[in-house]
């Protein structure tokens, strides 16, 4: 492959030679691409919650209401990050079968996931996952629900700061809602591979 | 004279196939217009900046390919290049049968549709399989993708159905919902039991090495959880110089794709995923593909290559609104696929000569590229190339113009035609054996010839 | 496409005209308005006899080497440094881009981009280099304004309008998807006949959404496929450009 290597970078610096001069590289202001609400926010929190729910998400401030809607939809058996189940463990009924291992084998069984964001974005609803605040990334994808723990102190207003903040971490991934598609004559499904339900919860 | 194949093929375009793929366009042009000038003071300003930063790339890639690969080694990822197809492919199978690999899952990835890379691996024994729902209802009906982001535009739901029912993914329901939830069940055991992940990149920074892929179903997170080894196959031009231009350029990706503010996963990879970390790939490889982009590098069309692939160009257009992706035999359709096709083709540029003149040059592409790419101009460098270089394709339909060009330089001649035109309104020019004249009134009526009168008035006339 | 730079006429207001081929051989009553509407606003104009075409047909065709000579041609009869007023946004379109493109890598580019650097779109000419915004007289009529393509990138489309909207008794009403083509494209019309009338037909049917008693542009090219394809389905639009609408409003109101 070495060849492929020299034959292409040479083709490039052959292709590009005859230019007199080449195109520079321009600057740009990063308030160019923030949003409005973002910049008029008062609070990060109301306007992640707020831009969460226009992508079908669902932004909570209580277990207490996280139990509640996994209750009322039958959605009783999951999956829950170790480190996080022992501060919410009381909070969940016995009629939950919580495990803190994720068996990939029966991928099907677990309802919900809950594990931890590493940030979110406030001006596009966005969670933040990374490899090193994920314990699972099968946990946080593959059940029908996925609840992300999320702390005030974490959220970005906009897509700029959140990118300068990027983590040295190998997989860091943004989630914006459910899972969707639109494949099928342009009507827009939720739950295609990922979560059809995604909840951020603030601690 | 011979006829486009564009246009023959418009022709006969199921009307539902037609009508389905207007409305599809159409509505995501027009989401997609609202939601950039609604948010922003300035989106043709982002669109410029977007295109000068790739414009900037492109024509530094001596220095950013190398800093990449350097980058994405020390971040743990092998580097691998390919020149053409054949390679990438190869270099796919090589890493596969290096680790023992039979199953492969596919996210959505241009470059693997260029290099038909499902075709060749499974012809050597390997499964390799689509994820994207699209992309997979492409790939259980043999099929072609007919738009870069919406795949099947083209289908219906009840062929959806029946596609479903012979592959035997259950009974006949053409209820999408019923659709997603068969492919979901079916797909996430194939991710679970596959080997191998491939993705394709839409970004890759060159300051850090980080690959960015978007997608809204989830497929690709699913297959980087649950397979061993990662495979990235990115053309050469996907570079952006910084982590910062992500900002910019993420901002106007899915607006301009499907106006969304940001597609459901953004992910960004930069190596094998954590020791602490139980899911995921413990190998990354990153191929760079060639397959004649350098070409294109040297050619005087090199702005195409800062085509991001959102499918912008392709909802605004009349021309793909009226005669459908599979109209335009490639790969690429659209018109960044009459510009990109054409030239990717090579040495087969003639094969597809035509599709530069399948353009009334509206510019409308032009004006919602979210990269700026002067697409009309690049167009009409293409119709000239083609004509230089006798491409019989290409000239097809239009009318010559040597004689034209005759009389339109000498006044003498263009008077005498000017007035001599007359006759043609006592003529039947239904029966006039001018291709062009007959391919006019075929569905047009010809209006009256006033050839000469501007001019007898303008000499008659008392100046003021 | 910055046209900022183009040259302003001399408080005399000499400019040459370009009345373009279609004219020419076709609509001879626009050509004619537009020598009215620019000597209203006081413009003393020349008609170079020598003129033919901007050399745009074979520049689409994919014959530059044809359209070259085209353009020569047209560089010569047009020689000098007054602003040339062409009404057409596609012939100007022609002269100020695609001529440069087409003279790239030739040794007379300079003489292309002379000519390119003083050349305007009617419309534009008149609000953008005169500064007229309001337009006298009395049109009464529901118009709908067809923008031709190649007006995108300029001033034209607005300057069109401001006109149009400012003359008493005119109402411009809004077409469908008016950012569309009409299917015209030059030799694309007969190479794609397929695409180009189903283009048509679905601009018409916007048009006629809206009942507007006449169809108004800045290029009779698209006035001429459209019209000729209304007339041949056996329902005729009535089409004007828009030099003959300010023309009638003047008449209309005894300033002519």
């Amino acid at each position: 492959m070495s060849d492929s290597r020299e034959q292409i970078l040479s083709r490039v610096r052959t292709a590009l030679a005859p230019l007199k001069e080449r195109a520079p590289l321009p600057d740009w202001e990063r308030e160019l691409v923030i949003l409005r609400e973002a910049r008029a926010a008062t609070d990060a929190w109301t306007l992640f919650a707020e831009r969460l729910k226009a992508v079908n998400g669902t932004p909570l401030t209580a277990i207490s209401e996280l139990v509640t809607i996994l209750d009322s939809n039958g959605w009783r058996h999951g999956y829950c990050d170790p480190v996080l189940w022992p501060q919410l463990q009381a909070a969940f009924p016995a009629s939950f079968t919580v495990e803190t291992e994720f068996d990939r084998t029966r991928v099907d069984d677990y309802t919900f996931g809950i594990t931890a964001a590493s940030g979110a974005i406030a001006e596009t609803g966005t969670l933040i996952l990374t490899d090193s605040g994920t314990s699972r990334r099968l946990g946080a994808l593959a059940p029908w629900v996925h609840v992300a723990l999320l702390r005030r102190d974490q959220i970005f207003l906009d897509i700029p700061a959140a990118v300068a903040a990027l983590p040295q971490d190998p997989n860091v991934i943004w989630v914006t809602g459910p899972s969707k598609t639109a494949d099928v004559e342009g009507i827009l499904i939720e739950g295609v591979h990922g979560p059809g339900r995604q909840i951020a919860l603030l601690v | 004279m011979a006829k486009q194949l564009l246009d023959q093929f418009t022709a006969h375009v199921p009307a539902d196939t037609r009508a389905a793929v207007y409305l599809g366009t159409k509505t995501t042009h027009e989401k997609r217009t609202k939601m950039l000038f609604d948010q922003f003071a300035d989106p043709n300003r982002l669109r410029q900046l977007a295109g000068e930063i790739k414009q900037h790339v492109v024509e530094n890639l001596d220095t950013y390919l190398p800093q990449v690969e350097a980058k994405l080694k020390a971040n743990g990822a092998q580097v691998h290049w390919a020149a053409t197809a054949e390679e990438a492919c190869a270099a796919v199978l090589k890493i596969m049968q290096d680790r023992g690999a039979t199953k492969m899952v596919k996210a959505k990835t241009m470059v693997s549709e260029e290099i038909e890379l499902a075709h060749y691996l499974e012809k050597r024994g390997i499964e390799a399989l689509e994820t994207d729902l699209g992309e997979f209802i492409v790939q259980i009906d043999k099929d072609h993708p007919s738009h870069l982001v919406r795949p099947i535009i083209h289908k219906n739901r009840r062929e959806i159905a029946q596609s479903f029912e012979r592959e035997g993914l259950g009974a006949y329901n053409d209820d999408p919902e019923t659709i997603t939830r068969r492919a979901r069940q079916f797909l996430r055991h194939k991710y679970l039991a596959a080997d191998v992940g491939l993705t394709g990149a839409n970004f890759v920074s060159a300051e850090s090495g980080r690959l960015v892929v978007v997608t809204n179903e989830g497929n690709s997170r699913f297959s980087l959880a649950a397979t061993k080894c990662h495979i990235a196959l990115v053309g050469i031009e996907k570079l952006v110089p910084r982590d910062r231009d992500l900002g910019l350029f993420l901002n106007l990706l899915a607006r301009s794709a499907t106006a969304q503010q940001l597609t459901v996963y953004t992910e960004f990879f930069s190596g094998p995923k954590l020791p602490s970390q139980p899911d995921g790939p413990e190998e990354m490889h990153v191929i760079f593909v060639d397959n004649n982009r350098t070409e294109v590098l040297a050619s005087d069309c090199r702005e195409i290559l800062r085509c991001i692939r959102c499918g912008a160009c392709l909802n605004v257009c009349p021309v793909y609104r009226q005669a459908s992706g599979h109209a335009y035999r490639s790969v690429y359709p659209g018109p960044v696929g009459a510009v990109l096709s054409p030239l990717l083709a090579g040495a087969h540029f003639a094969d597809k000569a035509d599709l530069p003149k399948a353009s009334s040059l509206c510019g409308a592409c032009n004006e919602v590229c979210p990269v700026n790419i002067p697409i009309p101009d690049l167009l009409l460098r293409l119709r000239d190339k083609g004509k230089r270089e006798y491409a019989p394709l290409a000239s097809a339909g239009t009318p010559p113009m040597g004689g034209w060009s005759v009389i339109a330089t000498s006044p003498a001649a263009w008077k005498t035609a000017l007035f001599g035109g007359k006759i043609m309104d006592y003529l039947p020019t239904k029966f006039i054996p001018v291709p062009a004249l007959q391919a006019w009134q075929a569905k047009r009526t010809l209006p009256k010839w006033r050839g000469g009168e501007f001019r007898k008035w303008m000499k008659n006339r008392r100046k003021p | 496409m910055d046209l900022s730079h183009r040259k302003l006429p001399g408080t005399d207001k000499r400019v040459q005209l370009m009345a373009t081929c279609l004219c020419d051989a076709f609509y001879a009553d626009a050509a004619r308005a537009t020598v009215e509407v620019l000597e209203y606003i006081g413009c003393r104009l020349e008609f170079p006899e020598g003129q033919t075409c901007c050399g745009q047909p074979a520049f689409n065709g994919g014959d530059w080497a044809a359209s070259r000579k085209v353009v020569r041609h047209t560089v010569r009869t047009f020689a000098g440094e007054l602003p040339v007023i062409i009404p057409s946004a596609s012939c100007a379109a022609m002269v100020f881009h695609g001529a440069l493109l087409a003279f790239e890598k030739e040794p007379d580019l300079p003489e292309v981009r002379q000519l390119a650097n003083r050349t305007w779109e009617l419309a534009d000419f008149i609000v953008n280099a005169l500064g007229v915004r309001t337009w006298p007289g009395r049109y009464d009529a529901k118009v709908a304004f067809h923008r031709s393509c190649h007006s995108r990138g300029t001033e034209t489309g607005p300057a069109a309008l401001t006109l149009l909207s400012s003359i008493a008794g005119t109402t411009v009403v809004p077409v469908g998807e008016a950012e569309q083509c009409c299917g015209f494209g030059g030799t694309f019309s007969v190479a794609f006949p397929n695409v180009s009338t189903s283009m048509g037909a679905l601009k018409l049917e916007h048009v006629r959404a809206v009942q507007p008693d006449l169809l108004v542009s800045i290029d009779m090219s698209c006035m001429m496929h459209l019209g000729g394809l209304a007339a041949k389905e056996g329902k005729p639009i009535r089409t004007q450009h828009l030099a003959q609408v300010l023309r009638d409003s003047l008449k209309n109101g005894g300033l002519l």
